[in-house]
């Protein structure tokens, strides 16, 4: 089945980025019918209106397929996640990261983030997972972090591991999460608000290739 | 006096929207069989358990997956949330009281969860204890509630070693309360010699079970409105 339709569809709705990966390696029993991921990805600012659009793009994707006889299984953004249903204990089983890549539309930076060449890691994602037999895209394999560290330099919380990664390894843990926790939880505590985000803002890709880095009296020393 | 027609055009909605987990219909025709001043119960059995027992034969027939069978559930539940405040208490002639949760060692609990859907539809009161729970927590909640029927649930052959404890623990204590176990590793001949009263083998033949219950407990509803 050609995917160019529900791309072009999508995309005329308000979608930044839409693929189709074949995910049949990632996927547990409960889903195990459902190899094709549908990811989809909005420009942000991270606010109401990015989440609201990418919800709506979502339920777009679950009707077209419906219509179509396939089978559908949305898995939120994570900003945007209701946990006491029964469906969602199944969000966790795949990560957007997963739908991303497969479909080639970045790689798993060193910051731990989708970073797509054009919009960086400044992207929301959502996916859709499906059994309809979507042409898949070519899936990314390996990381075009290069030897950019500024991620790893710049993390307040010194939680990224500068690793690199590969589609080969894919589990590997590129950031110490707790590090990135507790300074968030920090911040919360101090500010009222957990705002980081300084490795997607810090990433050339996410800068329109901008390696140079101001300096700024918050980021750096800290 | 309510409208026939209408009535049937809720009850038919509300079990299509289960059927097709559309939690948007069901709340509409939970609201709709509320402002038509509807019996609540009729609306949970005629209408959202009936299309819980319609999932669970498509579940069987293997058109629907896991994932449709969350969806209808919580299409149901969405319904529920709204009609569960007009009910009057059924009184079904048994003490309907349970105690429910996935064994020690064991965090898989989708179909404890979909088990204990059941028994909340079915007016029974649930206490349920959650996943990796403690051994001695279920004698010690049994004992607590004094609850005529005890599930445990289990994923891994590993975990599920502790249900003859439980059982033993419980029946010496109270051997009146009824246990069901279920989960992947269980079996017919496992529940039987352990001494455990049934037994569900999946989240697909625990809902089965749980249906039959429902549908059983349903019958003799309406064979006690007959009367």
């Amino acid at each position: 089945m050609e995917s160019s339709a529900l791309k072009e569809y999508l995309k005329s709705k308000g979608a930044t980025l839409v693929g189709v990966g074949d995910v049949s390696r990632a996927l547990t029993d409960e889903i195990i019918h459902l190899n094709r991921g549908i990811a989809i990805a909005v420009n942000r600012s991270l606010n109401r209106t990015t989440v609201d659009l990418l919800s709506r793009l979502q339920e777009l994707t679950v009707e077209w397929l419906k219509e179509r006889g396939a089978r559908a299984l949305a898995i939120p953004p994570d900003s945007d996640r209701i946990t006491d249903t029964f469906v969602s204990r199944l969000y966790k089983l795949f990560s957007h990261k997963t739908a991303a890549t497969c479909s080639g539309l970045g790689w798993v930076g060193k910051n731990g983030l989708v970073i797509n060449r054009k919009y960086g890691s400044k992207l929301t994602w959502a996916t859709v997972l499906t059994d309809a037999p979507l042409q898949a895209d070519l899936p990314t394999t390996h990381s075009e972090c290069g030897d950019c560290d500024l991620c790893v330099k710049h993390c307040p919380s010194g939680a990224i591991r500068g690793r690199v990664w590969s589609s080969g390894d894919p589990l590997r843990e590129m950031v110490a999460y707790e590090k990135c926790r507790s300074l968030k939880n920090d911040r919360l505590l101090l500010k009222g608000k957990p705002n980081c985000g300084l490795c997607v803002t810090i990433c050339p890709y996410s800068r329109n290739g901008r390696k140079k880095v101001e300096p700024c009296g918050v980021c750096v020393g800290s | 006096m309510v409208d026939e027609t209408k009535k049937k055009e809720i009850l038919e909605k509300l079990k299509n929207g289960v059927i097709q987990y559309d939690e948007d219909a069901c709340r509409e025709g939970a609201q709709e069989a509320v402002d038509l001043g509807m019996d609540a119960n009729e609306a949970i059995f005629e209408g959202l358990v009936a299309g819980m027992e319609e999932v669970g034969r498509l579940f069987e027939a293997q058109e629907y997956f896991v994932p449709e069978i969350l969806m209808c559930a919580d299409a149901l539940y969405a319904g529920l949330d709204i009609l569960k405040p007009h009910c009057q208490q059924m009184d079904l002639g048994i003490k309907g009281s349970v105690v429910i949760g996935t064994v020690e060692g064991d965090v898989h609990d989708i179909g404890k969860n979909l088990v204990k859907m059941m028994f909340d539809v079915a007016g029974f009161t649930v206490y349920d204890l959650g996943r990796d729970v403690p051994l001695d927590k279920f004698v010690e909640e049994q004992l607590r509630t004094d609850s005529d029927l005890v599930c445990l649930s289990a994923m891994m052959t590993t975990s599920m070693v502790g249900m003859p404890k439980v059982i033993e623990k419980i029946k010496e204590k109270n051997p009146e309360c009824l246990i069901m176990i279920g989960g992947a590793p269980t079996s017919k001949e496992l529940a039987d010699k352990w001494g455990a009263d049934g037994y569900a083998q999946d989240a697909s033949n625990a809902l089965k079970e749980a249906i039959k219950m429902v549908a059983f407990l349903r019958k003799l509803r309406e064979e006690k409105l007959k009367k």
